[in-house]
């Protein structure tokens, strides 16, 4: 079973210790420095008090109950009183400080990542998946402000908690603070050994526990799958085999951590034994008193939290430098399009468009597109066809500039285009996907995307002018329908007439589309035939083109094959060359009027994906 | 089904984990409490819910309380032994045993102290660990045999939720929320009932502010739930915001919109800021007054303590034991009221959990029944009658139609028209409302589910891949070993043999999906066909599979599915009068009746919506026709 899922996770864990990384976390403090000092210098003072509260109980048995002095006992008491009220308004400051602290540095890193990943070019979210970044921006900035913060913060009381105590220890009997001085090592290693092997358990259950969640996903899913091919009994065999290793791997990690403490403390005891025996025979020649036994016998008990907190800190730094590097490489994160120190804006594209040897590759090695050559004047329409990984979409995202060529250069109106700035292009690039993507929110919020000053007026002249008003109209809400995450409430078609209005309302000089290839109803295809040409009229134009209508009206086709032009021209150009073109054209139509066993294999090989 | 058995398995199954290597998935030989059909537990009172959910695991589970009692009571022990430590040793200068020994004793209470705890987490996680364990199998199984029905009306995210992190709350409940409380009520009663015994007014004034401090946590942690709740709901916004925003990307750069969408991602991240300060403000009011409340009750034992022991109502060894005790007492208490507000989300979560498990599960089997030796494949629909569950509208009205054994019928219309809601009837995924569907010769209620799936192969307009090799999801629905050769086989007759061989880097064994290779529309259909191959039904279902393809790969889908409906009677829903052309019968559809049928030749020569549908379909056709025949090819 677990081969069937990759081990994604491992990668979090396996990052190495950094320094760098550390000083660089910490480094996330410095524009709120004095939140940082004030909460460090209330939690040291908080847990002073803490050992100093031991040291008055231990007063007030040796002072007032052993001495008999009522006076004495009143004495201690009403210190006590008011540190405690004091300690009370200290423990308000460093809650308070961390917290805002945390919430700053969070708001920080989370702010600083949208702001980083809005710049980064189309080639970073292609080899990264929107989960990863998603979690770089929740999770991790979460752990990462969580060390700095409630992390510090623990650190800092455990160990002026230790280092106090030691303090007042030795202050009633130095010989038997040594003795602690011995043990205390001993059982913060014991802590820390424990610790780690605990987290070890823990990130395994995790592990499984995403396989488990995999699991149900794929079943819900799938369900029309599994009940049609009768697997019910295979797919609950496989799945418990998965809950057997949760249980195995949870009951190992509670059973261990349950280990913890009692194994620390049975250590403890050892010192508390000592003391009494120490203290048995001392007593007697005023080597201790009662109350400083007591007090003895409480600082060592207490100390294993400090020591619990420290052994937790300690393990969940680990994972948050490991969030803070991953946060930090999508922070350092170069875009591969960068505007030239002397861009700027010439105001507007109408202008030819050409590619000069263009050649392009995602990845080294593997080019696209190859010494690529092609002019295509102002308000000229271009339809692209030709197999998938032919190199039709990797031409429209280079007009776009979402990549640069890695050679040759592409010029818009007689200058190279990365002369200008990535938003004098994009901006004036009208774009309907093949998969248009709609926001969350109304039809009109989507529309008004194309131009943020569009009146309600300007809106639906735009849907008018590419027939969407109609159907928008037929809603419920009209223009305030909500069309729900990622437009999911509106059918493939009724996006794209939205994404064809909201490119309208943008006015673009150059027009780009990916025809749906998915089955869309008669009356909405014609209705975006007739939208894209209201788009085309007069600009230029970039059809990935699915429809025949569409190739046939354009002014020149293009057929790309593996990165290069094999045929261009008009329809009737392409048709009488009796090439690539007219066999898929005819493939497409023939096939369908005629009988399908005459279909030569060889064409349809010759196209296959 | 339903055993409820509390058998010597109860005490002995926990610490033996031999039989849980894992290797063993046939269901035989799992112990009776492990087939305790959940569905038992299901009550209207939660906590008896809670209580059933438990059968199997009760004694261990209470052997988990006892074993905390224990412990608490070694640690109330050990300071009644410093407290005769002092009053001989020290105070009265008596030597009963010799002071190593004292020593050892206090050594000893520790390691009992420390036994029974570990004892008592190891029993509870069995415990919560095991129920978990059953209820999260008895999810799985539940959700692949609910009905279509509760399927559509269930969102998958809602469902994966309650299936995980609901039952994940329902085992903290177990292993962490009420073992807490149970230490906290422990540590109260046992120490609280030793003061009593010292001193009885001691006592009582050493819990004077503690209905305070439990009113005050209870409603300070409600409060605080509330809050955090609304904390996460805007992390959810943020998420979401941040999710549209990564997969707009191209949509947000072709527009120029980041600083629009910085603005927007601004509002929500500035908002989640806020809501957090708000939760942070009321932590940092409720600690400090909560912790000079338990200070002063504590400084006020201490006084009151410390009196009486100078005025000698009590020793000075009692006075230490109490001082340590009402510790015990006091700081645990503080948490008594998190515990209550978690238990009671723990609540919340059985409820959720339970509205699942009570659902009815879809019979896949009938009893009696004997499968025919050779299933033709004759199917009739007299007058069927169909409407959602829940829903008036009739979504297939008086539909009857013959299909003989290897005919293809076509389904055309508009979307909506009944199209796949009258082909999913046949596995039953539905069950009509009125007339009869006829499977040769005898209504189709008569078969069992498990059985027509058996014979029905679907392939659906998007496939559904799992994400595992291909190799296993060509062979997913076979329910019988599988030669690498008739894998092959059916690859090949599914034309995507080649493909596989020569571009997936694994060949059949390379990954598909999410975490594996992307495959394209055009390729998983292929697989599916294969897959639906390899099954070999007698029934064959095609949902438009043209519709996610480029027009290259058309031709390679139709060559594979002329294969596969060879022989077999089929059911084609297509949008395209093309892809029907060479049906036997083709039903035309309108809002749930059958408005025309016939063949293709038939429909054409009469006036209606066929015709029509064809006449737009092919007027570009045969302009094609006229532009091909001025060219002329080489």
């Amino acid at each position: 079973m677990s081969d069937h899922y990759d081990e994604f996770e491992e990668e979090e864990f396996t990052t190495q210790f950094n320094g760098r990384t550390v000083a660089r976390i910490i480094g996330q403090l410095k524009p709120h420095w004095p939140y940082a000092v004030g909460f460090l210098v209330l939690i040291a003072f908080v847990s002073f008090l803490d050992s100093y509260f031991t040291f008055l109980s231990k007063q007030i048995i040796d002072e007032g109950i052993v001495a008999q002095d009522k006076q004495a006992l009143v004495s201690i008491v009403t210190r006590y009183g008011s540190l405690i009220v004091i300690q009370a308004l200290a423990v308000f400051g460093f809650i308070y400080l961390t917290g805002i602290l945390g919430h700053k540095v969070r708001y920080d890193l989370r702010k600083a990542m949208f702001a980083k990943l809005q710049q980064l070019s189309l080639g970073y979210y292609n080899r990264t998946p929107i989960g990863w970044i998603i979690s770089r921006v929740t999770s991790d900035a979460d752990r990462v402000a969580e060390l700095v913060t409630w992390g510090m913060l623990d650190v800092t009381w455990a160990v002026t908690n230790i280092a106090t105590a030691l303090y007042f220890m030795w202050i009633i009997n130095a010989k038997l603070t040594v003795l602690v001085a011995v043990i205390l090592p001993v059982i913060v290693v014991v802590a820390l050994e424990f610790k780690k092997r605990i987290i070890i358990q823990y990130r395994n259950v995790r592990r499984i526990n995403s396989k488990i969640t995999g699991h149900y996903n794929e079943t819900i899913t799938g369900v029309r799958v599994i009940k049609g091919l009768r697997r019910e009994e295979a797919n609950l065999a496989e799945f418990s085999e998965l809950s057997g290793e949760i249980y195995r791997a949870g009951y190992r990690a509670a059973w261990l951590s349950a280990l913890f403490l009692p194994a620390v403390q049975l250590i403890a005891a050892f010192a508390v034994g000592s003391v009494i025996w120490y203290g048995g025979l001392q007593a007697q020649v005023g080597g201790i008193s009662i109350g400083g036994i007591q007090a003895f016998i409480s600082y060592i008990t207490f100390m294993l939290w400090p020591i619990q907190e420290m052994a937790r800190v300690y393990a969940s730094m680990q994972q948050a430098v490991a969030s803070g590097e991953r946060i930090f490489s999508l922070l350092d994160s170069t875009p591969e399009v960068v505007d030239k120190p002397a861009a700027f804006d010439p105001g507007s594209m109408q202008a030819d468009i050409e590619f000069d040897h263009v050649d392009f590759a995602y990845e080294e090695g593997k080019p696209v597109l190859e010494n690529f050559n092609l002019l295509v004047k102002q308000g000229e329409t271009i339809a692209l066809v030709g197999p998938t990984g032919g190199g039709k979409s990797t031409i429209v995202n280079l007009i776009c500039r979402f990549y640069e060529p890695t050679g040759g250069v592409i010029r818009i109106g007689d200058q190279d285009y990365t002369d200008f700035t990535q938003r004098a292009i994009q901006s004036r690039i009208g774009m309907v996907l093949q998969t248009p993507h709609l926001f969350s929110g109304t039809i009109r919020e989507n529309l008004r995307y194309g131009r943020l000053d569009a009146s309600d007026a300007e809106i639906e002249e735009a849907a008018r002018m590419v027939g969407a008003h109609e159907f928008i109209m037929k809603l419920e809400k009209g223009y305030d329908e909500e069309v729900g995450e990622g437009g999911g409430l509106l059918s493939v078609g009724e996006k794209q007439l939205i994404s064809l209005a909201r490119a309208v309302l943008a006015q673009p000089d150059i027009f780009i589309m990916d025809e749906a290839t998915s089955s869309v109803d008669t009356l909405t295809e014609t209705l975006i035939q007739q939208g894209m040409e209201t788009l085309m009229e007069g600009r230029t134009s970039f059809i990935i083109a699915h429809r025949l209508s569409t190739i046939r009206n354009a002014d020149r086709i293009l057929v790309i094959e593996n990165g290069h032009i094999t045929e261009m021209g008009t329809h009737r150009q392409l048709l009488a060359l009796g090439g690539h073109y007219y066999r898929l054209y005819t493939q497409q139509f023939r096939k369908d009027a005629e009988d399908m066993e005459e279909i030569k294999p060889e064409v349809a090989l010759a196209y296959g994906d | 089904m339903a055993v409820v058995t509390l058998s010597n398995d109860e005490l002995h199954g926990e610490l033996d984990n031999s039989s849980d290597n894992g290797s063993d998935n046939n269901f035989d030989n799992i112990p009776p409490r492990d087939a305790y059909d959940l569905k038992e537990t299901v009550s209207d009172g939660r906590w008896r819910g809670l209580w059933r959910l438990m059968t199997g695991y009760r004694l261990t589970y209470l052997a988990a309380i006892v074993s905390l009692a224990f412990g608490t009571a070694a640690r109330t022990a050990s300071f009644l032994l410093v407290a005769y430590f002092v009053d001989t040793y020290l105070v009265a200068d008596e030597k009963p045993f010799a002071l190593p020994l004292l020593a050892l004793a206090f050594v000893l209470l520790a390691a009992v102290q420390g036994g029974f705890t570990f004892l008592s987490g190891k029993l509870a996680a069995s415990t919560s660990e095991g129920v978990t364990r059953r209820l999260r199998n008895y999810m799985l199984d539940q959700i692949q045999r609910l009905t279509f029905s509760y399927h559509d009306h269930m969102r998958t995210g809602e469902l994966i939720q309650r299936a995980t992190s609901d039952v994940d709350a329902l085992r903290r409940f177990y292993a962490e929320q009420a073992i807490d409380t149970g230490r906290i009520v422990m540590l109260f009663t046992i120490n609280f009932g030793a003061l009593l015994y010292i001193n009885w007014r001691l006592a009582l004034i050493s819990v004077v502010v503690i209905p305070l401090i439990l009113i005050m946590s209870f409603f300070f942690f409600r409060k605080v739930s509330e809050v955090y709740e609304r904390y996460q709901e805007q992390e959810a916004v943020l998420s979401s915001r941040l999710q549209e925003n990564l997969s707009g990307v191209r949509v947000v750069k072709a527009f120029a919109r980041q600083p629009y969408e910085e603005e927007k991602f601004e509002e929500a991240n500035s908002e989640m800021y806020r809501r957090g300060r708000r939760m942070l403000m009321m932590h940092s009011l409720y600690w400090p007054v909560s912790d000079t409340l338990s200070g002063f009750q504590m400084l006020l034992g201490f006084t009151v303590g410390a009196l009486m022991a100078i005025n000698g109502t009590i020793t000075v060894g009692e006075y230490l034991a109490y001082a340590s005790m009402l510790i015990w007492i006091i700081w645990p208490i503080r948490n008594l009221g998190r515990l209550i507000v978690q238990m009671s989300t723990g609540l919340v979560s059985f409820g959720r959990v339970a509205a699942v498990i009570s659902q009815d599960r879809e019979n896949l089997d009938l009893p009696g029944f004997t499968p025919p030796d050779h299933l033709e494949g004759d199917v009739e629909f007299c007058n069927v009658d169909f409407a959602y569950d829940g829903t008036d509208a009739q979504v297939l009205q008086g539909v009857s139609f013959h299909a003989r054994p290897g005919q293809r019928i076509a389904l055309l219309g508009a979307t909506g028209s009944g199209k796949t809601s009258l082909v999913n009837l046949l596995p039953r995924f539905y069950e009509y409302d009125g007339g009869t569907i006829l499977l040769d010769g005898k209504p189709l209620t008569d078969y069992p589910r498990g059985y027509l799936r058996q014979q029905i192969g679907i392939v659906e307009q998007e496939p559904f891949l799992f994400s595992r090799s291909v190799r296993d999801n060509i062979t997913f629905g076979v329910g019988r070993a599988v030669s690498q050769e008739e894998v092959e086989a059916a690859a090949r007759a599914a034309a995507i043999h080649d493909v596989i061989v020569t571009k997936f880097p694994d060949g059949y064994n390379t990954l598909v999906g999410e975490r594996g290779t992307t495959l394209s529309g055009g390729q998983k259909q292929r697989i599916a066909i294969a897959r639906t191959l390899l099954k070999d039904p007698r029934i064959l279902i095609l949902d438009d599979s043209m519709s996610a393809v480029d027009m290259e790969t058309e031709a390679l889908i139709r060559r594979a599915l002329e294969g596969l409906m060879a022989g077999r009677t089929t059911f084609i829903i297509a949008h395209r009068v093309q892809s029907l052309m060479s049906a036997d019968q083709i039903l035309v559809l309108q809002q749930g009746r059958i408005v025309q049928r016939g063949t293709h030749e038939e429909l054409l020569a009469q006036p209606g919506m066929y015709q029509s549908i064809y006449a737009a379909q092919t007027r570009m056709e045969s302009e094609l026709e006229k532009e091909l025949s001025h060219v002329r090819p080489l």
